[in-house]
């Protein structure tokens, strides 16, 4: 195979074409990049503490759409982030092939674990993009809990971004203020501006003579760096608009081709769970069907035409998931408050919600006082004027301002209020 | 994070980065702390995390830089930069599709997910971006041909 003088070896850095792969497209592509992480960090956070409320925050009723918002700008920032991450890995690549120094060992050492920290980044920001996109189209082949590894492994997405951006921060700095374009690459020197000792960061730098020869860009009728910014920008404004927009903006609902949702369903509204895959057919048809509240010793018992004798309350507030879809609704019914009135619960008590759903995760939920309080927060009884779906949860279903659609507890037989 | 050289970094840029290095090590660790607590299911964990390194470095990567290889020697110039343009916008857009596409998640008993007509889509995207680029580079090509070329380029 091997002709004299020619032998098959791995592929070094200096083997790989500079000149679009260059910190001036790292360094704006990743700024980019590192927004979208930290948006998608941030509002996974609250999501996370929104399923899971931490006793130190009191989670917040209003804005109604606050968690309809947040999670949109999730989902839409993870899908931008998809084309912006293939591009910025593409233009660091040949670094993959970068040879460990021999000496000196405090020199190896720093590599080691800079290379280290990269190989963490790459892994945890891949695994965050794929998981996130196949969670929200409910495609899970794998054992582990999504929900627990994407909250973990997005904390080790964002330290090792922190890090790295600390590690590269004075070639970010100058790549960032520098011309895009080189301006001549036959005249820019080998190592215009040597890095401190063990970062041998410029990916530009050690081949900068040797490749002007061979590519010259701007002239062989290849795409200039400014070309392939704007290209790539476009792929993520793609990326974001046909995806994920449209579940969050209905007027955007046509422009979402690939989005996960259409926004059609049951009454004009998606659901996530069938009453049938909920195993709650039989139960929450039984014209036996009563709603029991619970206060302490004292309980009462509600059919559903004692709830429609109750005092009903219109609020249009969404439904909004984690996978970032939502769909704004019209609900009636009768004000949780209300029925904690009934029961003579404390204002402000929290309270334990049961459903009819009794395999399958999410079949009870706990109200805070300060949702189980809100006037908008419903025992809905309607969507829409009509009688809700059953799989909308006939008989009905909890509906409270900005909360997570997992709490939305669908098919509710006891209301418990907590002391 | 070795102390700058005397290249004139200023102090405050050396507190940020050391600020930045440490905010991220505990980010980062408390994240490995999170990640061990599950470690009953590290076998599938870590099939998800390193598998996605593995297809990006070892599959994906050396298919783009043969592309490019491609690209640079066997097609005509004017073709180059729409085909670069349409290569990005069409493979991220398709691998960012490759869930609805296959529809996985799809469940019998909900008809409200996944409802879109996916691969019709895809096929009008892979179209259009097709005829983009060539009508680009016939629009290329006709410039070149209106310019007359530069001695020596």
């Amino acid at each position: 195979m091997t002709s004299p003088g020619l032998r098959l070896r791995p592929p070094r850095q200096e083997d790989f074409s500079t000149g679009l792969r260059s910190q001036a497209v790292t360094a704006r592509v990743g700024l980019w990049l590192g927004i979208c992480f930290g948006i998608a960090f941030l509002t996974g956070l609250w999501s996370h503490y929104g399923q899971d409320i931490p006793g130190w925050l009191a989670w917040p009723t209003s804005p109604s759409w606050g968690y309809r918002v947040t999670q949109g700008l999730h989902i839409t920032a993870g899908s931008a982030a998809v084309p912006l991450l293939l591009v910025k890995l593409w233009s660091v690549y040949p670094r993959l092939f970068q040879m460990v120094p021999r000496r000196p060992s405090r020199t190896v050492l720093l590599h080691v674990l800079e290379r280290g920290s990269i190989g963490v980044l790459v892994a945890a920001a891949l695994f965050q993009l794929v998981t996130g996109l196949m969670n929200s189209s409910q495609w899970y082949p794998w054992s582990f809990s999504f929900r627990s590894a994407h909250y973990a492994i997005g904390w080790l997405a964002i330290g090792s971004l922190v890090l790295h951006v600390g590690v590269k921060l004075p070639i970010i700095r100058r790549a960032l203020t520098g011309p895009v374009e080189q301006e001549d690459t036959a005249h820019i020197p080998p190592e215009a501006d040597p890095p401190p000792a063990g970062q041998d960061e410029s990916s530009d730098a050690p081949v900068a003579g040797a490749t002007v020869r061979s590519e010259d860009p701007s002239r062989s009728g290849w795409i200039t760096r400014r070309g392939l910014l704007r290209t790539t920008w476009v792929a993520a404004g793609l990326a974001a608009v046909s995806t994920a927009f449209g579940g969050t903006l209905p007027g955007l609902r046509t422009v979402s081709v690939f989005g996960v949702r259409s926004g059609d369903g049951p009454q004009g509204v998606p659901i996530n769970r069938s009453a049938a895959a909920a195993a709650v057919l039989p139960a929450a048809q039984d014209p036996g069907w009563r709603l029991t509240l619970v206060n302490g010793d004292s309980t009462t018992e509600l059919s559903r035409a004692d709830l429609e004798a109750l005092p009903q309350h219109t609020a249009s507030l969404p439904i909004a998931c984690v996978e970032g879809w939502s769909a704004s609704a019209e609900w009636t019914g009768v004000r949780v408050s209300d029925l904690l009135a009934m029961v003579d619960a404390p204002a402000e008590s929290d309270v334990f919600v049961q459903s009819l759903q009794q395999r399958l995760s999410f079949g009870s939920s706990v109200l805070p006082g300060n949702v189980a309080a809100d006037p908008d927060t419903l025992l809905a009884l309607q969507l829409f004027g009509e009688t809700l779906h059953i799989d909308h949860g006939f008989p009905c279903r909890i509906i409270a301002p900005n909360r997570p659609g997992v709490w939305q507890t669908k098919w509710v037989s006891r209301l418990e209020v907590l002391t | 994070m070795s102390p700058p050289a005397s290249s004139g970094w200023e102090n405050g840029w050396l507190v940020s980065r050391l600020l930045l290095g440490a905010a991220g090590l505990a980010a980062a660790a408390y994240g490995g702390w999170l990640l061990w607590e599950q470690r009953d299911d590290a076998v599938s964990l870590g099939l998800w995390l390193a598998g996605g390194v593995l297809l990006h470095d070892a599959v994906l990567s050396p298919l783009l830089v043969a592309g490019g290889l491609v690209l640079a020697r066997f097609v005509p110039e004017q073709w180059r930069v729409p085909v670069v343009v349409a290569v990005v916008v069409w493979g991220s857009i398709t691998l960012l599709a490759i869930p609805v596409l296959g529809e996985f998640g799809a469940l019998p008993d909900n008809p409200t997910l996944l409802d879109r007509p996916y691969l019709t889509t895809w096929a009008v995207l892979t179209a259009v971006l097709a005829a983009g680029v060539v009508a680009a580079a016939l629009v290329v090509r006709r410039r070149a041909e209106r310019k007359p070329r530069r001695v020596g380029s």
